[in-house]
């Protein structure tokens, strides 16, 4: 008696929840996503190649602009990866402070993510207390290495500098807060009733299908499956490290939330440890002027905030350029989830999906 | 006291609205700049600060002492108030743009017809029981005749509000539909959904107040509960306060229940499509929804223009024309400071807790507000046989 049809549907990529340049192509049939296909390329810079036609040592500026909101962990499985590449041995001051800034860049990210997936939700006020905290450890890189989000805050074989006078005094303070302000943002979602409905059983994605799907991060523990490479293939040092891998059975939304406020507090352990054990010594191994490869290829993964993210180099034999670079980033694989979790699911859930997949366009399009 | 002819009663109407709109057009652009300015303190932020002399005059001096004194300065609260009139003048001056494709009557009508709507319901409000003010003799045609404390005092004043205000939802339907667009179609969609489901506990939310006053003028009703009921209407009736509050919420399209124009789902939901003064209308539409909402929550539950509830009003009456000359009418006071604080509730909400699906949130208005409201019915036909 009445026509049925499927409306199709643009999300993005000028939107205010695709977090940046996603577009989503949606069937709906009502307000239920019956097809959604993720569409990216729009930040396309062409990284991988660029970074073929520049030397070792400046690669590094781009890994930065891959995952802008964890440009520190970039920068570490670039160091390390170069540093595999050559046999470069790290002194252990080096890797001490790079496993502490690598982990107030896992609390950055994990709030600004914690700040955009609120605000997808509607909950504005946790989007500001969020920021407040990152705030610091913003200010935390720009004293370490003069810039705020794009740190390129390592070398290849070490450090640039050590640490700045003055610095430890504002990790204690900042160690000291924030367990009060992970409790604030816990108090406003946790037990909230339209957090939990609107989380709850949403966006499902079980084991199986995060294992097949090749999904990392957090979004593969929050269904059980406790890998994470700081603990499976131990790197920086991380061996040296006490602390827990997070996980949770229900694989949803509320799930994957829970686990990261939990990583956010195993993170602050892990900082605290740094602290603590912070070795003296020097920085910065030897190194000659200029890097030139032999013919090698490695892979060097490490578990940035959001998933494994992996840099594949190959060597040419008296280059100082890589002669092919290929980054696994986690996003980009993560994303491939978004159709699995979404379809069956109303217009709010995909918002409450990309939300929870904590994707960044940067590290997708590269 | 004369009785005035026809026509002077219709002047004395016009003067009525006038002071009504004035009314509307000051308390909704206060009420933008206060949601900008309380969401910022609950942020932990100074909200909108720009557009104002921070920097120069007495205000600058303070200002630029308690920086310097490393504190942020209490008088940035109304740094700030300017951009208000800049908000206005840009709404007015921007481009009016009209999409190739909308049903272009329909895409015009649309915001005139919510506007108009949140505008009219004020006709039925009693701001003030009995008589507001006298107009001095002074006053030409009119001089010396009484004016009272609402526009309409008709007796089914209840029934034009619910009526007029259902009219709103049709300029948010219209608007959706005559875009042409996909957003605006869904944030239509929605809220034609929505408001209608919302508007049959709203209703019986207000048909409990009736019950208790046997009423359905806006000043008798107002009058009755909050003089004939101890604590107001809130002891008998605070289920049913907190039920209209929340269809009010979502008769007004805030969170959490902001399904129309959720803006991280549908950009900005039935008006995407519009700019300019357009848009603006839907805007002030919202705010003075808000307000009429505020005006009959204070008015049936939180005691309308009287100020101490438990019989307690007694006691200030005798003082009550003191404090008229010097603050001005006490109960249009009293009533606005009500009203007041419903609004701050709608901002504090607003910044407390985040948006509900939409399939979620039609399953609260069906499956808990109806039964609930058609309980406090039952609790309100209770009172009014045993106690009342």
């Amino acid at each position: 008696m009445f026509k049925n049809e499927e409306m199709e549907i643009n999300l993005g990529p000028q939107h205010p929840s695709t977090h940046g340049v996603l577009r989503v192509k949606l069937r709906l049939d009502g307000e239920t996503i019956t097809h959604c296909r993720p569409m990216i390329g729009y930040l396309h810079r062409g990284v991988e190649k660029i970074c073929e036609n520049q030397t070792f040592f400046q690669g590094q500026v781009w890994t930065d602009r891959m995952d802008y909101c964890s440009a520190v962990a970039n920068n570490l499985g670039w160091a390390e990866a170069n540093e595999k590449l050559f046999g470069i041995t790290v002194p252990r001051r080096a890797q001490y402070i790079r496993t502490m800034l690598n982990e107030f860049n896992r609390l950055a990210s994990h709030l600004i993510w914690l700040a955009t997936h609120a605000l997808d939700i509607g909950a504005m006020t946790v989007f500001l207390y969020a920021f407040r905290e990152r705030e610091d450890i913003l200010d935390m890189n720009e004293a370490f290495c003069g810039s705020r989000l794009t740190t390129t805050a390592f070398r290849i074989g070490g450090l640039r500098e050590d640490l700045p006078p003055g610095f430890e005094k504002m990790v204690q303070k900042f160690l000291a807060k924030f367990p009060s302000c992970l409790e604030e943002y816990e108090n406003l979602l946790n037990e909230n009733r339209i957090w939990k409905k609107r989380t709850i059983g949403v966006a499902k994605l079980g084991a199986e299908d995060a294992i097949a799907m090749g999904v990392t991060g957090p979004v593969l523990r929050a269904a059980g499956v406790p890998y994470d490479i700081r603990k499976a293939f131990p790197y920086a040092a991380y061996a040296e490290m006490d602390f827990e891998v997070p996980t949770r059975t229900e694989a949803d939304t509320y799930a994957r939330y829970l686990v990261r406020m939990d990583e956010m507090r195993q993170s602050a352990r892990i900082i605290q440890q740094c602290m603590d054990g912070m070795p003296e010594g020097p920085v910065m191994a030897k190194l000659p002027k200029i890097l030139k490869a032999e013919v090698n290829e490695v892979y060097h993964a490490t578990e940035a905030p959001k998933g494994e993210i992996g840099y594949y180099l190959v060597g040419e034999k008296g280059s100082s350029n890589p002669y092919r670079f290929h980054v696994r980033a986690p996003g980009f694989i993560n994303l491939q989830s978004l159709p699995k979790m979404a379809e069956g699911g109303l217009i709010a859930d995909i918002v409450a999906a990309i939300g929870t997949l904590d994707i960044v366009l940067g590290e997708i399009d590269r | 006291m004369p009785i005035p002819t026809l026509s002077q009663s219709l002047v004395i109407t016009l003067i009525q609205c006038l002071l009504v709109v004035i009314f509307v057009f000051v308390v909704v652009p206060l009420t933008v700049f206060a949601e900008r300015k309380v969401l910022g303190y609950l942020q932990q932020r100074l909200g909108s600060t720009r557009v104002a002399s921070g920097h120069i005059g007495i205000t600058g001096w303070m200002n630029r002492g308690m920086w310097k004194m490393g504190r942020v300065p209490v008088l940035s609260y109304w740094r700030g108030i300017p951009g208000l009139v800049a908000d206005v003048l840009k709404l007015i001056l921007k481009e009016d743009i009209l999409p190739a494709k909308a049903d272009k009557f329909v895409f015009f009508i649309a915001p005139a017809l919510s506007m108009v709507a949140a505008v009219v319901v004020f006709a039925a409000v009693s701001f003030v029981p009995g008589t507001f003010f006298t107009l001095p003799s002074w006053f030409p045609y009119v001089g010396g005749l009484p004016v009272s404390g609402g526009i309409a005092d008709i007796n089914v004043g209840l029934l034009w509000i619910l009526g007029i205000a259902s009219v709103g939802v049709y300029g948010i339907v219209l608007a959706g539909w005559a875009s042409n667009s996909k957003y605006p179609l869904l944030g239509g969609l929605r809220s034609a959904a929505q408001m209608v489901s919302y508007e049959v506990p709203l209703a019986l939310s207000l048909l409990a107040p009736v019950v208790l006053s046997a009423s359905l003028n806006f000043g008798e009703m107002s009058a009755r509960m909050a003089t004939g009921l101890p604590a107001w209407a809130l002891a008998p009736q605070i289920l049913g306060f907190l039920l209209y509050l929340t269809c009010g919420f979502a008769e007004t399209n805030r969170l959490p229940f902001d399904m129309p124009e959720a803006e991280n789902e549908l950009v900005a939901g039935f008006h995407t499509e519009y700019s300019g003064m357009k848009f603006g209308f839907f805007y002030l539409a919202e705010y003075i929804n808000m307000t009429v909402v505020a005006a009959l929550a204070s008015g049936f539950f939180l005691g309308g223009p009287w100020l101490l509830p438990f019989g307690l009003q007694g006691l200030v009456n005798p003082y009550l024309p003191a404090f008229l000359s010097w603050f001005g009418e006490p109960h249009a006071i009293f009533f606005v400071v009500k009203i007041i604080f419903i609004l701050f509730t709608y901002i504090w909400v607003r910044g407390t807790i985040p948006r509900y699906r939409y399939d979620q949130v039609m399953s609260v208005a069906w499956k808990y507000l109806i039964p609930m409201t058609l309980f406090n019915l039952l609790l309100a036909a209770a009172v009014r046989c045993f106690a009342v």
